[in-house]
């Protein structure tokens, strides 16, 4: 857990640059869950080469990678998609979907849900200032 | 009870009066420039008066001949603010693309859009005191001046506006460092710079992300590189103009420029030609400390 946090941070400080350009790139967290008293911590490190968004959820022991990081401007809606693994080992897809809000706002958010399997939570990221 | 509401009221108005004074001095980019040089205020536009009508001066030179931008034997002055990289007319160069033609990758469309949609300063963090890196270092109030170091083989351009700043271009020759993930990018950048003519051209690149490198919000990324060429006309008249370079946020490179008077008052219009003192504060929480002793 402690190694998991000192990565996340490591990562996460590398990231902070990101802040008035790209609206994904940088770091971000925030949670998931049905209610405020069952809450998952989410973390996102998003990337922006030009052409194509990439990065990471969680990163850590637990790291999922992006196969798919869509952003269409013209709605500001988000589309990530990474691969998991269920208490079994058998590999499950996690799709997120959401909006970004207070877009020119340093600390925006996506709102949205996280679908893992045939498990949907709404979920909330707030970018790191 | 009524003390605190008295202490309140006057930090709230303290509080506005300088909100609305940061507000003032810088007001919105391209869409406005576009329609008549921006709404910066400087010579023509502020306080600060530049020359009459009649015919400018040739610009000063150096002992080896070359033009300089400082003020010469006269002594006072310094340069006001600019007008916009995009759009015409007023002091932009007649050159300059239409906001149609910059050429925007889809999301730096949109999020143009949004910035300008509330005036060019929706959470501008120029407004916050972050310094201006790029174009707009020429486009912010009260004015800015070249100090050139020979001996050090330097340039400073000296700000007096925003967190009052100074940006150095090194004019030794040196390349400009390749930037990594090991590299820290700063606002101002890394400048080189050499001559050519009287023009000076200058190479930045390793700018961060966290302000608007243009007044309105133009987007731009790490991968910013701007080619700027600063020359003078005449006396009274910088031309500035820069290629920008930055792959994650435009398609292509694209070029625009203004110019910029010389301003021979103080910024208030108060005789002198001296840049006054003046400081942004960055989002000040003290309130508590403005009670009366």
């Amino acid at each position: 857990m402690k190694l998991r946090a000192i990565l996340t941070m490591l990562v996460a400080s590398v990231a902070l640059s990101g802040q008035e350009g790209h609206p994904l790139v940088g770091s971000w967290h925030g949670s998931l869950g049905d209610s405020p008293a069952k809450q998952t911590d989410a973390t996102f490190v998003l990337k922006f080469d030009g052409t194509n968004i990439t990065g990471m959820i969680n990163p850590g022991l637990e790291v999922m990678k992006l196969q798919t990081a869509t952003l269409d401007p013209s709605t500001w809606t988000v589309h990530l998609e990474a691969d998991t693994k269920d208490v079994s080992g058998k590999v499950v897809r996690v799709v997120i979907e959401g909006k970004i809000q207070n877009i020119t706002n340093p600390r925006r958010t996506i709102v949205g849900t996280w679908t893992q399997g045939t498990t949907k939570a709404p979920l909330k990221m707030t970018r790191d200032d | 009870m009524k003390r605190w509401n008295a202490l309140g009221s006057a930090a709230l108005a303290a509080g506005l009066l300088f909100a609305v004074a940061l507000l003032a001095q810088d007001t919105p980019g391209p869409s406005g420039a576009a329609k008549g040089g921006g709404g910066t205020p400087g010579p023509g536009k502020g306080k600060g008066k530049a020359k009459s009508a009649a015919p400018s001066l040739p610009a000063p030179r150096n002992k080896e001949g070359r033009v300089t931008f400082g003020p010469g034997p006269a002594g006072t002055g310094f340069w006001g603010g600019g007008g916009s990289i995009v759009g015409r007319g007023g002091n932009n160069l007649p050159a300059n693309p239409l906001l149609e033609e910059v050429p925007f990758q889809p999301w730096a469309k949109a999020l143009y859009d949004v910035r300008r949609s509330d005036g060019g300063q929706r959470d501008d963090p120029h407004v916050r005191c972050m310094p201006p890196g790029g174009p707009r270092q020429f486009q912010t109030p009260n004015g800015f001046e070249f100090l050139e170091q020979p001996e050090t083989k330097r340039m400073y351009v000296v700000f007096g506006g925003g967190p009052r700043s100074w940006r150095v271009i090194y004019l030794d020759g040196r390349a400009l460092p390749k930037m990594d993930e090991d590299s820290v990018p700063t606002y101002l950048g890394y400048s080189s710079g050499h001559w050519e003519g009287d023009t000076l051209v200058v190479e930045s690149t390793g700018y961060n992300e966290r302000f608007w490198f243009h007044r309105g919000g133009l987007p731009h990324t790490d991968a910013l590189h701007l080619t700027e060429r600063f020359s003078r006309p005449d006396f009274d008249t910088l031309k500035y103009e820069v290629t920008v370079d930055d792959k994650k946020a435009y398609t292509r490179p694209w070029t625009g420029g203004f110019t910029v008077p010389w301003t021979y008052t103080n910024w208030d219009g108060t005789p002198g030609g001296e840049i006054q003192e003046y400081f942004c504060q960055d989002y000040e929480r003290d309130t508590q400390s403005f009670q009366a002793k």
